[in-house]
């Protein structure tokens, strides 16, 4: 579309006075041109063959086309800005928003920094002072968290490790119906920074650990578990994203076993 | 023929009356001045979001590929990392811990794309499900080639020879499921970046392709 506005004022006069268009070059069509004009692609421009009255029509209004069409790109073109500015920032958010957005978690980064410093390596037991620990000293082994499904409880001491290495940590409660437990096993399996185990005396049937923050729900099918895995898995880490889930104690039982980083088979 | 471009054009010019001049001259200056104002805000703008918007999203095959294949990578770590402690075999040795350190390294590759994509590392789409037909070739939620944890077990378990030959096995089908995964993402994505690592990711896999079958064929397996 040919937008000639900004010129207007200055030719205008060229074409009242002699009748002719500098661009067409031709007086014959320019004077054709005024009685041509009203019937042409503007609608509501009156009358034909009217030559005299119809530039003064004309006159009086504004060029009310242009400048709607340039309110228009102006605004089309804004709102698509505005719009991935608004997608981008939206989906870039930092993890730990996301996090806080999820309905119901527990942020001991915030409220116990003590807790979540830092990972002493520590040998036999430990006592946690929260169950399912998140955080904390933990043996130098950490258990195996390949996506490993583990049918019955694991050590605190070798799990709040893999938490360490950025792994979400989903325990439930033993007496969780079966088909609840394979569904969580389906969302964990074959994905490293991501185990499984039972977790006795949980007060929820199901519970969700990683590094400094825990989430519990009552069902496997609770929208928020996909959540916290997305926001946390990797990013939870406070070793990187390359701290290893392999080479650990795939053995299961509630005592750490001290010097036995190799897998236990 | 000439007459209709010359209506076109004369009708533009009718649109601005004569005694807008005076006003368009004095306004003209700070109108234009404003529009080019607001024409580089706007470009300057543009030029900030472009790189946000045209980079891999969350459900970009770059971003599919770049986890599945973090997770592909993990377990073939795992598996080298067994055979570069626990073989007997030197070569079985200095192949585990090739593969394991190398493909150790291209996981700290992919994840530092998902990063300055802004994309977290966890995806929400199930396991391939950003290869045509992919989804199809996952089970149990293992992508192809990948060892279930039966042949876990039995590789952590094995000793001597039999640790060996199932590590060669387990790693050739591995490094084929890889392959079939790269050749996926060669297809979908001109990322100039992940192009060129996948090429190198496949060449790599290849070559070890051929020392670890010579390997299962000197070993007997």
């Amino acid at each position: 579309m040919s937008i000639s506005t900004p010129g207007g004022p200055e030719r205008r006069p060229t074409v009242v006075s002699t009748g002719k268009k500098p661009a067409a070059g031709r007086p014959a069509a320019g004077a054709k041109a005024g009685s041509g004009k009203p019937t042409g692609p503007r609608p509501g421009a009156g009358g034909k063959g009217r030559k005299p009255v119809t530039p003064v029509k004309v006159s009086q209004g504004r060029a009310w086309g242009p400048i709607a069409l340039f309110v228009a790109v102006g605004v089309l073109a804004a709102s698509i800005i505005g719009y991935g500015a608004w997608a981008s920032f939206q989906g870039s958010k930092p993890w730990e928003e996301r996090a806080a957005e999820i309905d119901g978690i527990v942020n001991f980064r915030k409220t116990d920094k003590t807790l979540v410093e830092g990972g002493n390596h520590q040998a036999g037991s430990i006592t946690y002072s929260v169950l399912p620990p998140v955080a904390g000293p933990h043996n130098p082994s950490w258990q195996n968290c390949m996506g490993d499904v583990y049918d019955a409880p694991i050590a605190n001491e070798h799990a709040v490790h893999s938490l360490e290495h950025g792994t979400v940590w989903v325990t439930y409660r033993p007496d969780l119906p079966a088909d609840q437990v394979s569904k969580l096993a389906e969302k964990v399996r074959g994905k490293e920074k991501l185990m499984l185990s039972p977790f006795e005396g949980l007060d929820k049937p199901i519970s969700l650990q990683a590094w400094g923050y825990q989430l519990k729900v009552d069902n496997a099918d609770d929208k928020r578990i996909d959540d916290f895995i997305k926001a946390l898995r990797v990013n939870a880490s406070i070793e990187g994203p390359t701290a290893l889930c392999s080479q650990g104690i795939t053995a299961t039982g509630t005592t750490p076993r001290d010097g036995a980083q190799m897998p236990q088979g | 023929m000439s007459a209709p471009t010359t209506i076109e054009t004369s009708e533009l010019d009718d649109q601005t009356p004569p005694e807008r001049g005076a006003t368009a001259r004095r306004w003209g200056t700070p109108a234009l001045a404003l529009a080019i104002v607001v024409g580089l805000l706007l470009g300057y703008a543009g030029g900030l979001l472009t790189p946000r918007l045209t980079r891999p999203g969350d459900a970009s095959a770059e971003a599919g590929f770049a986890r599945d294949m973090v997770t592909h990578h993990a377990q073939a770590v795992e598996m080298g990392m067994i055979a570069f402690q626990r073989s007997t075999d030197p070569e079985v040795r200095s192949i585990g811990g090739d593969i394991a350190s190398a493909q150790q390294g291209e996981i700290g590759t992919m994840q530092t794309w998902l990063r300055s994509w802004g994309l977290d590392p966890a995806g929400s789409e199930p396991p391939m499900s950003w290869m045509p037909d992919g989804a199809s070739l996952v089970k149990d939620g293992l992508m192809p080639g990948m060892a279930t944890p039966e042949d876990m077990a039995k590789l952590r378990a094995a000793q001597g020879r039999e640790l060996d030959v199932l590590f060669l096995d387990l790693m050739i089908k591995h490094h084929l499921g890889g392959i079939h995964m790269i050749d996926g993402v060669l297809d979908a994505s001109d990322e100039p970046d992940v192009v060129a690592t996948a090429q190198t990711m496949k060449n790599t896999q290849r070559n070890d392709l051929t020392n670890l079958q010579n390997a299962l064929n000197r070993l007997g397996g």
